[in-house]
């Protein structure tokens, strides 16, 4: 049985490279999007704020199964054309900006005003306040936050078997079908995930400790 | 004249907190404006630093205006300009507001370094040299968290001074600090002072506006009622 089992997790691991594209491909867009969509939620120009919570609502709101097949399969109705991969990129990368931007709005609501303050007469310009004093704390702050919604997203990643790509999931599922053994081989694809996630814990306690700071 | 205040009034929500409000601040003085609570201190000293925005009045620093009449309509300062008037002005806030995740040297160093582009060594040597000056030379790598409060208050003063400012404002500076150390702050406002610097301090603490003080401003109700001297100032306390 173990035998069997190791065989599944080596099989199994040929969807490796789809979930692992899906997850930094989702990261890559949707951590500067989310600053944007912060940034945009605690705007003082009422419009740009409620477009920006608008976008959180809609993204939030509705399954992210959903806007993956909407992307793949409503877009095309109306001329645009992903293929599968990117289709995965897009919705995972936008759904996921909604959650961050939240997150990194609590983080830079929770800094005292009063730093603000000092900063400004210090004459610090605002780009220079986040950088310099804004985001450090911020970050340190969001970071257990952060760190929560990577490892969902490493297990939102089986969602793009909605648009049929290999990722560990469908590969698991194809293996188990055709043995007739689909426990075995969706324990492999669980240990693969049980990995990937210890591996993030991890890392996040990592630049946890390394920013750590007592206030 | 350092600080011309002349004829500020602010409302907020059309509550009327400031009425007409004028004074000024020499070179090398220090005015205190005392009052009770909500008499409308800290707007004062917020309108001044620019941090609120005045619906009537002037404000002069060193020649440069933070807002002006014009016509009877108030003309404020560009973000430019204020920035202009700011490299003037220095705050010691009542908490200090000092940057947690930087050492009591990064605090100090970094409106050096990023905003007037200073070589870090500069920087530095001119941060050491202040927080020397302060009793704090042997507190440079300690991040803020690890400080009393009157630590704090010096890192924050030192910060503010770095700079040159011709006008540092202070808020309520003795709120949090025992009688000791209201004796030692007294001498650093006082040695500031001396060197040319123009002070203006809120608070409501009468014995350290007594000790501190060349001129006292009492505010009631947003107004200023009354202008003394400090050794009017002293004879009003023994009264």
């Amino acid at each position: 049985m173990l035998e069997s089992l190791i065989g599944y997790i080596i099989e199994v691991s040929r969807g490796l490279g789809v979930t692992l594209s899906v997850f930094a491909m989702t990261l890559i867009i949707s951590l500067p999007l989310g600053v944007i969509v912060a940034v945009c939620r605690l705007s003082k120009n009422k419009i740009i704020c409620s477009i920006a919570k608008f976008y959180i609502w809609v993204l939030r709101g509705t399954p992210l199964m959903l806007q993956i097949a909407l992307v793949f399969f409503g877009l095309p109705s109306i001329g645009i054309v992903f293929d599968r991969l990117p289709a995965a990129y897009l919705a995972c990368g936008l759904n996921y900006a909604a959650y961050f931007g939240e997150i990194f709005r609590s983080g830079i609501q929770s800094i005292e005003r009063g730093q603000r303050e000092a900063a400004n007469i210090l004459g610090f310009k605002t780009v220079q306040f986040y950088r310099f004093i804004l985001l450090p704390q911020a970050i340190k702050r969001i970071l257990p936050a952060i760190g929560n919604e990577v490892i969902t997203l490493v297990k939102d990643t089986s969602l793009v078997y909605v648009v049929a790509v290999n990722d560990i999931l469908r590969v698991a599922k194809g293996a188990g079908g055709r043995d007739a053994n689909t426990l075995l081989a969706y324990v492999a694809a669980g240990l693969l995930y049980l990995v990937m996630t210890y591996v993030i814990t991890r890392l996040f306690e990592v630049i946890e400790k390394k920013v750590q700071y007592e206030e | 004249m350092l600080l011309r205040a002349e004829g500020l009034c602010k409302a907020f929500d059309n509550v009327t907190v400031l009425q007409d409000i004028s004074f000024k601040v020499a070179p090398g003085e220090v005015v205190s404006l005392v009052g009770k609570s909500g008499a409308g201190k800290t707007t004062v000293l917020r309108c001044i630093t620019g941090l609120e925005k005045c619906d009537k009045g002037t404000i002069e620093i060193n020649g440069k205006y933070i807002c002006s009449m014009e016509n009877g309509l108030i003309k404020r300062a560009t973000k430019e300009q204020l920035f202009e008037v700011r490299k003037d002005l220095g705050m010691v806030f009542q908490n200090y507001h000092l940057f947690p995740h930087l050492t009591v040297a990064e605090n100090v160093t970094l409106a050096l370094t990023e905003v007037y582009k200073m070589p870090k060594q500069e920087a530095l040597t001119k941060a050491k040299e202040i927080l020397t000056q302060l009793d704090m030379g042997d507190k440079l790598e300690q991040k803020p968290f690890s400080l009393s409060g009157g630590q704090k208050q010096r890192v924050a003063i030192a910060r503010s001074c770095v700079t040159n400012p011709k006008l540092l404002c202070f808020d309520e500076p003795t709120a949090a600090l025992d009688s000791a150390l209201v004796l030692d702050i007294i001498k650093i406002i006082r040695g500031l002072a001396k060197e040319g610097m123009g002070i203006l301090i809120i608070s409501h603490d009468e014995k350290f506006v007594r000790d501190v003080s060349d001129r006292v401003l009492f505010m009631v109700s947003g107004s200023i009622t009354k202008e003394l001297t400090a050794e009017e100032y002293e004879k009003y306390m023994r009264e």
